[in-house]
C-alpha cells in the first residue's frame, strides 16, 4: 500500500514535470519568434555599430541554434538564474524574487476573500432557494461579468477618493499597514473569482442536498446543521477545491491588471512594463513561474483528491 | 409482546381503528402541494394503521403514493405540502409536531430503509459514522456508540465489524450495504420501521437474505412495520395485512393470505394477474391497460374506472366509500363481481 502510494505520487510529479518542460520550452520559443529585435529595443533607438549589436547578442544567447539557447537557458533557469534584464540590467531572479512578496500576499489575500464569500454565498443560496437563490444568481452573474480594472476603478473612486478609508496606492510597510493597503487591489481580484466559486459551490451544494442520502440523514433524526456540514459541505469540497486550484492560475495572471492599477511594485506590475519594453528574459522567468505555480497548485490538488473522496482510486487501489 | 403481537396478527382489517398503542396510526391522511384553485393533490383520504410489532404492507405502481405516505410518518412532506387527517407515531402526533419533536422521533421512535443502500448512505464517510451518527446524535457518548455499532454489525451477519467500521461504502456490496442500513435503521432500537422498497435495488437471493434478516430483526426487537413494496408476492409472504393504493387512495385493505384468493378490488385482481407466477400453469400475464395515475390526473368519482373493466356509470358518480366484502375493505361499488 504504502509502495502504491509512492509509486502513484512519483507518476504525478513526473507528469508535473513534463508539463512544465512542455510549458519552458514554449515560453522559450515563443518569445525567439516575436517580431522585432529586443537587441535594437534595448538600444532605445539609439544608433549601435554591428560589433555592439553582436556582442549584445551573444550576451543574451540570441546568437545561438534553438536547441543550445534553450538549454543554456533552462539550465541557468535550474541553478535559478533567470538571465539579465534587459531593461534594469540586473539579474531577473533577483527582480522577481523581491516583488514576489507582495504579489504572493495579494493573491493568498483574494483568495482568502473569494473562497470565504464564495462558499457563504453558494451555501446560503443553495440552501435557501427561492427569492435568496435568485438574487444571489444576479449577483453572481454580475461580479464575473466585471473586468477587475473596472472593479479596481470602482473601488478606488468609492473608497479611495470618495470616503477615503484606504490608500490608493502602494504596499505599505509592516504587517497592519501591509493589509490595509492590499485590501482594495485583493477585492478588485476576488470579485470575478467570488463569482465563479459562488457559481460552483452553489451548483455543487444544490447537487448534494438533493440526494438520496442528504434525506436519509434527515430521516435519522440528523439537525440541520450537521446534515449540512458533514453531507452537503463534505461532499461538495472535491469540486470546489478543484476550482480553487484553477482559481490560483488566473489570480496571478490578475495581478498584471491590479497591480498597475493601484501601483503595486509586484510581478504583475513587472510584466506590464517588461512587456511593454521588450524585456524578455523577464518575460520568461515570469511566465515560468506562472507555470510552475500553476502545476504545483493543481498537483497538490490530485494529491489531496483521494483523501476527500475515498472513491477516488490511488494507482488502481482504493484507500 | 409475543401475545399482543398474535393479537395483532389474528385481526380482521379494521379501517384504521384509534389505537393510540399503535405504532403508526394514519388517519383520513390528505396531501396536496400549492394552495386554492391551483392546489395539486397527491394523497386522498389515507388511513394506514401497523400495531406493534406488526408487518403491514403498501402496495401499488409507481406514483400511486406509498413512498409519500411512508414519509409522512417521520414528517417528511414534500416542500410546500399541506397535510389534513391526522397521523401519529406511538402517541407522536407527527403532523402538528415541530421540529425538535420530529427529530426525536426520528431519532427514537422511527427509522427508514430506503430502496437503494448505494444512494442512501454518504460515500464519503465511513460505516462506522454512519452508524454511530443517530447513536451520537441521541447523546450516546462516542466510545459507547461505536460499540453499539460493532455490535449491530455483528447482529446483521457482517463479518469482522471491527475492520468494516473503518471502511467506506463503495468496498461493500449492495446485499452487505443494505444489511448496514438495517444495522442503522436498528441502532436506535425504534417502535417503527418503514421500509421503502427495501430489496428493489438487490438481486434475488440477495433480496431473500436481506428479508429474512429483517424479519429476524423486527421479531427480535418487536418492531413494528411498513413495508411499501410493488411486489406483491413479496408483500405477502412477510406481511399480515396488506394496503393496495392506487392514484393517492387506499383501494383495499385485506389479510395477506386472503388478498391472493380472494381479492375485492379490481385493482388488486388486476395486480395480481398482471405479475408473473413461478408456480403452476403458465398463464398468459395481463397488463393492465392505460397507465398508472397520480392522484391529480384521475377520473372523478372512482379513480380507477378509466382502467377498471367493470367500470358501470355509477362509478363516476362519487369515491367509492370503504365497505367490508369477505375479509376485505374495499373501495368499490361492485367487488361481488371481482370475488363473489
Amino acid at each position: 500500500m504504502a509502495r502504491m502510494l509512492a509509486a502513484w505520487i512519483g507518476k504525478r510529479a513526473l507528469g508535473a514535470l513534463l508539463t512544465v518542460l512542455a510549458a519552458s520550452i514554449l515560453i522559450y520559443g515563443s518569445l525567439r519568434l516575436v517580431p522585432g529585435d529586443p537587441v535594437l529595443a534595448v538600444a532605445g533607438g539609439r544608433r549601435l555599430t554591428p560589433e555592439q549589436v553582436e556582442a549584445l547578442r551573444h550576451s543574451y544567447g540570441l546568437d545561438r541554434g534553438f536547441a543550445q539557447g534553450y538549454l543554456a537557458w533552462i539550465g541557468d533557469a535550474l541553478r535559478l538564474d533567470l538571465g539579465t534584464s534587459l531593461n534594469y540590467q540586473t539579474g531577473v531572479t533577483s527582480l522577481i524574487t523581491g516583488r514576489l512578496g507582495v504579489s504572493g500576499l495579494l493573491i493568498l489575500y483574494s483568495a482568502t476573500l473569494a473562497i470565504v464569500f464564495g462558499s457563504a454565498v453558494a451555501l446560503v443560496s443553495a440552501v435557501k432557494g427561492g427569492l435568496v437563490n435568485r438574487i444571489a444568481t444576479i449577483a453572481v452573474a454580475v461580479t464575473t461579468a466585471t473586468p477587475s480594472f473596472v472593479s479596481a476603478i470602482g473601488l478606488l473612486a468609492l473608497f479611495s477618493v470618495g470616503l477615503g478609508w484606504f490608500p490608493a496606492t502602494g504596499a505599505g510597510t509592516g504587517p497592519a499597514d501591509r493589509l490595509w493597503h492590499l485590501t482594495l487591489p485583493a477585492t478588485a481580484m476576488a470579485i470575478v473569482a467570488f463569482g465563479v466559486l459562488a457559481r460552483v459551490g452553489n451548483a455543487a451544494f444544490a447537487e448534494e442536498l438533493g440526494r438520496e442520502h442528504v434525506e436519509a440523514a434527515r430521516s435519522r433524526g440528523a439537525s440541520g446543521a450537521a446534515v449540512i456540514r458533514r453531507h452537503v459541505v463534505r461532499n461538495a469540497l472535491a469540486p470546489m477545491l478543484t476550482i480553487v486550484g484553477l482559481l490560483f492560475a488566473s489570480l496571478f495572471v490578475g495581478t498584471a491588471v491590479v497591480e498597475t492599477a493601484f501601483g503595486l511594485d509586484g510581478v504583475g506590475s513587472l510584466l506590464v512594463s517588461s512587456v511593454s519594453r521588450r524585456d524578455f528574459p523577464v518575460v520568461q522567468g515570469i511566465a515560468l513561474i506562472a507555470v510552475l505555480l500553476f502545476v504545483v497548485v493543481n498537483t497538490l490538488v490530485d494529491l489531496a483528491m483521494p483523501f476527500i473522496d475515498p472513491r477516488v482510486t490511488v494507482g488502481g487501489l482504493s484507500r | 409482546m409475543l401475545a399482543k403481537k398474535t393479537l395483532a396478527r389474528k385481526e380482521a382489517p379494521d379501517g384504521g381503528a384509534e389505537d393510540r398503542r399503535d405504532a403508526l396510526g394514519v388517519s383520513r391522511l390528505s396531501l396536496a402541494v400549492g394552495a386554492g384553485e391551483r392546489a395539486i393533490p397527491l394523497l386522498a383520504d389515507v388511513t394506514v394503521r401497523v400495531g406493534r410489532g406488526e408487518t403491514v404492507g403498501l402496495v401499488g405502481e409507481s406514483g400511486s403514493g406509498k413512498s409519500l405516505t411512508a414519509r409522512t410518518a417521520l414528517g417528511m412532506l414534500p416542500r410546500g405540502a399541506r397535510a389534513t387527517g391526522s397521523v401519529t407515531v406511538s402517541d407522536v402526533d407527527v403532523l402538528s409536531a415541530g421540529r425538535k419533536t420530529l427529530r426525536d422521533l426520528r431519532r427514537t421512535r422511527a427509522s427508514m430503509i430506503f430502496q437503494d443502500p448505494r444512494a442512501s448512505i454518504n460515500p464519503v464517510r465511513r460505516i462506522g459514522d454512519y452508524l454511530t451518527e443517530g447513536l451520537r446524535a441521541r447523546g450516546v457518548p462516542a466510545r459507547a456508540a461505536a460499540e453499539r455499532a460493532l455490535d449491530l454489525l455483528d447482529q446483521v451477519g457482517i463479518r469482522d465489524p471491527g475492520s468494516a467500521v473503518r471502511r467506506f461504502p463503495h468496498e461493500f456490496s449492495g446485499g452487505m450495504l443494505q444489511r448496514v442500513v438495517i444495522a442503522g435503521a436498528l441502532s436506535t432500537e425504534p417502535e417503527l420501521l418503514l421500509a421503502d422498497e427495501p430489496t428493489t435495488a438487490l438481486d434475488v437471493t440477495t433480496q431473500a437474505e436481506v428479508i429474512a434478516l429483517l424479519k429476524n430483526m423486527q421479531q427480535v426487537h418487536g418492531t413494528g412495520m411498513l413495508f411499501v413494496t410493488h411486489d406483491l408476492d413479496l408483500a405477502a409472504a412477510i406481511c399480515d395485512r396488506i394496503y393496495v393504493m392506487y392514484a393517492g387512495r387506499i383501494v383495499e385493505e385485506s389479510v395477506s393470505a386472503a388478498l391472493f384468493t380472494a381479492p375485492a378490488h379490481p385493482y388488486t385482481r388486476a395486480l395480481l394477474e398482471a405479475s408473473p407466477s413461478v408456480h403452476g400453469d403458465k398463464v398468459a400475464i395481463k397488463a393492465i391497460k392505460g397507465r398508472p395515475r397520480a392522484l391529480a390526473e384521475s377520473p372523478s368519482g372512482c379513480s380507477f374506472r378509466d382502467r377498471c373493466p367493470l367500470a358501470g356509470d355509477d362509478c363516476a358518480a362519487s369515491v367509492p366509500a370503504h365497505r367490508p366484502h369477505g375479509t376485505s375493505l374495499v373501495a368499490c361499488l361492485h367487488p361481488e363481481q371481482v370475488t363473489p
